[in-house]
């Protein structure tokens, strides 16, 4: 595998986003107006309860993890289904098939230089001004370039995810609906919109079983220390790692199959 | 010379659904499975070499797209043999991918918005290139056209031809066996039209790169092919090369007249003298298409003399549009 041939993508990913240079800043803006709006909400939030803690986690905690929960989702959250909807019907995928490379990695790389951007301008960013408010509520250790590794497992997770629902896209042709659910299904069971701590009993067993919670509140967890000793942490990542490898097999075997659809009924 | 690109037998079927009318069909659509096969390509085999330039022609949905795409390995046909360098294109599609290059009219492979330079350096890693490789084609590129005007450019601020003629070069910097144009010219004013050509004869020359060409402008196929492959629903019709289609409707000629006084009644008068030519008219002239395999241009000029005043008069040699056209229609008699 030549991977020159990748970064050439994240690099081509990286020039296009920066090109429209009004939306970087006002990537930035809006990503800290919606700071702005979670840190009142939740204030008041934990104002009326009357209680410091809720669900075992403090304002603060509540708030890093989803302030950072948010930076993550916007950043990982990468349109490949709509771009691949978008192909469909277009036939553009007619052209992107003729690259000498497997598709699926085309677009995934194609996209990493979106990842790379706004992990840069949104989340980093998002880090720093939290790390600032809270006082220094996150660790710093290890647990950073754990986080990483976890990231890279968790990207990886939701593009098999993104890829598994692109090919139910190949026979419905149309993906408005179908992606949408998977979005808000994402949203709820990763712990992006409420965290985990405040769900109902069963429902939680049953989200700290679905892959969907690997991708933002294991990483989280691992960033903030919440996950106790090493041991944990590493059930996490092995978690993880599973649901990687799982998902892999599950989403490229079904889009392989799927893709001849294209292949041989012309889409 | 051996054949960049063999086709036995292709035959490419499609399954299609049969839709019902209005919002209740659609309804039972939803559960319908009454399909019915569409051939859209039917039994079409074909040796191309290295070096052609070949015109693939067809009036819209003749299956010209299909049997493209086929060859790129996009489709799989239904049946028959397929192979392009000696790859079968739809079972190694990455590789073949690799090997060819493809310009679809409408459609555009460079990065919308970054200067066109930076989609060469992105296409050079993607496929590959060396350096070195690289370097003599973005020179032979600056021997053939203005690349200043193009190179910094970002594509989305591009003109149609500047894209186009951009998109051309990016098909042939991975100096393929053999590039695909569907339509290159479309939309295209005059000028930018011939440079396109000159650039795709230029390329074709330079290289030794294998040309198809799909249009439906027979200026692009006068300039470049010379050979040609027309198909229509699917089948076959003609292969062999333009001067043999020419020669082979050569024998027919239009005889225009202009007559002194009323026009429709020197073409009835016409009509019902000359028995064995087509005769038609249009807003200026009265056309008389001769065979002269049957009959003389003169004799039927002489026969007209005799009847009607003419004014006015041309002879017309056939052109490769109204071949074409008439191949379109079904076969070579004339209406």
């Amino acid at each position: 595998m030549n991977l020159k041939k990748y970064v050439a993508l994240t690099k081509a990913g990286i020039m296009e986003n920066l090109t429209y240079r009004l939306s970087t800043f006002i990537m930035i803006v809006g990503n800290m107006l919606y700071l702005l709006v979670a840190y009142f909400l939740w204030k008041a939030i934990y104002a009326s309860s009357g209680t410091d803690y809720v669900n075992g986690m403090s304002f603060y905690d509540t708030l890093i993890y989803l302030t950072l929960a948010t930076a993550l989702f916007t950043f990982m959250e990468m349109y490949i289904v709509w771009e691949i909807g978008r192909n469909i019907q277009s036939g553009q995928i007619v052209r992107d098939l003729l690259i000498p490379m497997d598709y699926r990695r085309y677009l995934f790389w194609s996209y990493s230089g979106s990842l790379v951007t706004h992990f840069v301008f949104t989340f980093i960013p998002t880090f720093i001004v939290i790390c600032i408010v809270t006082h220094g509520a996150i660790p710093f250790g290890w647990n950073l370039p754990l986080f990483m590794l976890s990231v890279v497992m968790a990207v990886s997770i939701n593009n098999s995810i993104d890829f598994f629902v692109g090919g139910i896209c190949l026979y419905t042709e149309s993906i408005w609906g179908i992606n949408i659910m998977k979005q808000v299904l994402v949203a709820l069971f990763s712990g992006a919109t409420i965290p985990i701590a405040f769900f109902p009993e069963p429902l939680k067993t049953i989200t700290l079983h679905l892959p969907f919670q690997a991708i933002y509140n294991t990483p989280l967890n691992i960033l903030l220390g919440k996950s106790g000793d090493m041991a944990e942490t590493f059930t996490g990542l092995g978690f993880q790692l599973l649901w990687c490898v799982v998902m892999t097999l599950i989403s490229r075997g079904f889009w392989n199959f799927s893709i001849r659809r294209v292949t041989v009924n012309g889409g | 010379m051996e054949p960049v690109l063999q086709m036995k037998h292709i035959t490419k079927e499609f399954k299609v659904l049969n839709r019902r009318e209005g919002v209740k069909g659609t309804l039972k659509d939803l559960f319908s499975r009454d399909y019915k096969i569409l051939r859209a390509v039917d039994d079409i085999s074909m040796d191309i070499s290295r070096g052609e330039i070949v015109g693939y022609l067809g009036p819209n949905g003749a299956g010209k797209s299909t049997t493209i795409k086929m060859m790129t390995g996009v489709l799989e046909p239904t049946s028959g043999e397929i192979l392009v360098g000696g790859n079968v294109p739809y079972k190694h599609r990455t590789k073949n991918a690799q090997e060819i290059g493809v310009v679809f009219g409408q459609r555009s492979q460079l990065w919308w918005s970054l200067p066109l330079i930076e989609s060469f350096k992105i296409l050079k890693d993607i496929y590959q290139i060396e350096t070195k490789d690289y370097n003599d084609m973005l020179e032979l590129y600056a021997s053939l056209v203005n690349m200043d005007e193009i190179i910094k450019k970002p594509v989305r601020q591009m003109s149609l031809g500047q894209r186009t003629l951009s998109d051309i070069l990016a098909a042939f910097l991975h100096n393929p066996k053999m590039v695909f144009l569907d339509e290159p010219t479309i939309g295209l004013d005059v000028s930018m039209k011939a440079r396109i050509r000159t650039l795709i004869h230029a390329l074709n020359k330079e290289k030794q790169t294998t040309v198809i060409l799909t249009t439906h402008d027979m200026g692009d196929v006068d300039a470049l092919c010379r050979r040609i492959v027309i198909i229509d629903h699917g089948k076959m019709l003609y292969d062999n090369d333009i001067e043999h289609l020419k020669q082979f409707f050569g024998a027919y000629r239009t005889l225009k007249l202009r007559p002194f006084g009323d026009r429709s009644d020197a073409e009835e008068k016409i009509k019902a003298t000359v028995t064995d030519a087509s005769v038609s008219s249009d807003d200026d002239w009265i056309s008389v298409l001769v065979d002269e395999s049957k009959t003389g241009v003169m004799k039927v000029l002489g026969q007209i003399q005799e009847i009607v005043k003419i004014k006015d008069m041309q002879l017309e040699e056939i052109s490769t549009e109204e071949v074409i056209k008439k191949i379109y229609e079904g076969g070579p008699i004339t209406q």
